[in-house]
């Protein structure tokens, strides 16, 4: 009699401890999923500045193609290619803040003002995915997950590679 | 800043009628919140709870337990974690920012009790405990529900990735720096003086370590005088200095807002020789506004803070003739002394609310998404409901 307490009792703390760690999982996916979300407008918007630099007096007719060119790419690019274009752009960006700090007007300051504190956002919003994909990551690699197929057919989150260079 | 007015419950872990720096951090947020059009409550415990502010809750009486070389009055219980849930699920909020969540408190509980956008800020910086051991698996899926973790400085983050291997993002704690910025000299501060705030009485601010330097500073600046301020009983401490020297300090007790940026601005330096369990030196920060050189050890809180060195000078810590030193060098060097104090008084305005604040308030943005509000979570949500059964 006492056996089958037992039994039951250890079944249901199983059966609990299941149920959590599903929920635990599935929150966490979400939390990926939001925290790419954000990620995805700033990179948007941040495009989109870029393309207003490339307008704007402050490149020259040269970096301004080039960044027009790298903008296009990011905006347009897909999965696959999105970090290659966004590493890109972050290059080209970064090539012409370089040297045009001292030389811009008020009117492009106020962009050049738009894009540091652009990238700021991001630098924290890529902080949050990264921690989001590896939490995830360390969560899924737990034998309970990979024995029960808790993650279910959600894809394993990837961090992607321009999340590493710093802006 | 603002975009649109939230509903933001703020949660204290640290009862709101002792000082402390976190306590410091979180009204001024609170107030300031309020002030740029949100809609702020804070949850804190208060052992006197008719002398709350008005967007203070009262969680509860707290219990003092010992923790990280000081007594903290923090409050957590089956009590209080009803008063959590009852606090969250009738504010409505849109996000919730709970402080310190990592040590048992009102903010670990709810972090367990809600679900939906969440922010976390971790203040303090402590060496590797073992308990944490112990709690972590507890711990870690409680830490796991916040969308953004915010460490006040990068001791505070290497503390957290090393206990619970989760990284943060780091924005320092905020100070009105404009009203440090204009304080006046008064000249019974000035000439060779050194400055020093703080509770003196507990060994990790390391006043002893001032006071252990000041024979050999007095050798080479025999009118050399010492300004203690800071609340506490100062005569077990005279009783420790030489008594040569004793007339060379004097013990001012805790000084107002306004003393203090006039403090600052008048003593040749400021001294901070903390030995250890600062996370971030809210002191130095204000010292920095307010345009005093500042010298401090070079725990690694401090050390970040001045920049290894660029804003204010660094000592080895606890090392009281590398503290002489420094400050003898300093003393008979007008020029370096005004360099740091300009470079610091810069760096101070770094740490201005209206900039802090603006970082902060990205981060709200970032966990919000969508119209999603906070809410019970579902596994504690049958768990309410049989314990509100009860209170009936």
């Amino acid at each position: 009699m006492l056996n089958w307490f037992a039994a039951t009792f250890i079944l249901l703390i199983a059966l609990w401890y299941l149920s959590f760690t599903a929920t635990r999982l599935d929150r966490l996916h979400h939390r990926v999923e939001t925290s790419w979300a954000n990620l995805d407008v700033l990179l948007q918007k941040r495009a989109a500045v870029a393309l207003e630099i490339a307008h704007s007096d402050i490149a020259d007719p040269a970096s301004s193609m080039l960044l027009t060119g790298a903008a296009y790419q990011a905006r347009d690019a897909d999965i696959k290619s999105r970090s290659q274009a966004e590493s890109g752009l972050s290059g080209a960006l970064g090539l012409l803040l370089e040297d045009s700090q001292h030389l811009a007007t008020a009117a492009d300051n106020a962009l050049l003002t738009e894009l540091s504190a652009l990238t700021d956002k991001i630098r924290v919003a890529i902080a949050i995915h990264t921690d989001a994909v590896s939490r995830t990551q360390m969560v899924r690699a737990k034998f309970v997950v990979k024995a029960f197929r808790l993650a279910g057919t959600a894809p394993l989150p990837v961090t992607y590679e321009f999340e590493s260079d710093v802006l | 800043m603002l975009t649109r007015s939230l509903k933001i419950g703020i949660v204290c872990p640290y009862s709101w009628d002792t000082p402390g720096g976190v306590q410091n951090h979180i009204r001024d947020l609170a107030e300031f919140l309020i002030a740029a059009g949100h809609d702020v409550s804070v949850l804190a415990p208060a052992i006197d709870e008719t002398l709350l502010p008005e967007y203070v809750v009262s969680a509860g009486k707290p219990i003092s337990i010992p923790y990280n070389g000081a007594v903290a009055r923090v409050l957590f219980g089956p009590v209080a974690f009803a008063r959590v849930r009852q606090w969250i699920s009738q504010g409505d909020f849109d996000l919730l920012h709970l402080h310190e969540p990592a040590i048992p408190s009102i903010s670990l509980l709810a972090c367990w009790a809600a679900d939906g956008p969440m922010v976390g800020t971790f203040h303090a910086a402590a060496k590797r405990q073992k308990i944490i051991f112990a709690i972590g698996p507890i711990l870690e899926p409680a830490i796991e529900k916040l969308s953004a973790r915010i460490a006040v400085s990068e001791a505070a983050r290497l503390t957290l990735t090393d206990h619970l291997d989760t990284d943060a993002v780091i924005i320092p704690n905020g100070i009105y720096a404009s009203r440090y910025a204009h304080g006046k000299k008064q000249s019974k501060w000035q000439g060779n003086t050194i400055g020093f705030i703080g509770r003196f009485e507990e060994p990790r601010k390391g006043l002893s370590v001032l006071v252990d330097a000041l024979p050999i500073i007095a050798r080479f600046a025999p009118d050399i005088k010492v300004f203690v301020a800071g609340p506490g009983d100062s005569t077990d401490v005279e009783k420790s200095i030489d008594p040569q020297l004793r007339h060379r300090f004097e013990f001012l007790g805790k000084i107002s807002e306004e003393d203090k940026a006039d403090f600052m601005a008048s003593v040749s330096l400021y001294v901070a020789p903390n030995t250890g369990g600062e996370s971030f030196g809210i002191i130095l920060a204000e010292a920095l506004a307010g345009g005093a050189c500042v010298v401090a050890s070079d725990i690694p809180a401090f050390d970040d803070l001045l920049g290894h060195g660029e804003f204010g000078a660094l000592f080895a810590s606890e090392d009281s003739t590398d503290l002489a030193k420094v400050i003898i060098d300093l003393l008979r060097d007008e020029n370096k002394r005004q360099k740091l104090s300009e470079a610091g008084k810069s760096r101070g305005q770094s740490f201005d609310w209206t900039v802090v604040a603006e970082q902060i308030y990205s981060v709200y943005e970032m966990s919000i998404v969508g119209s999603e509000k906070v809410r019970l979570a579902s596994d504690t949500r049958s768990w309410n409901r049989f314990l509100s059964k009860d209170d009936k």
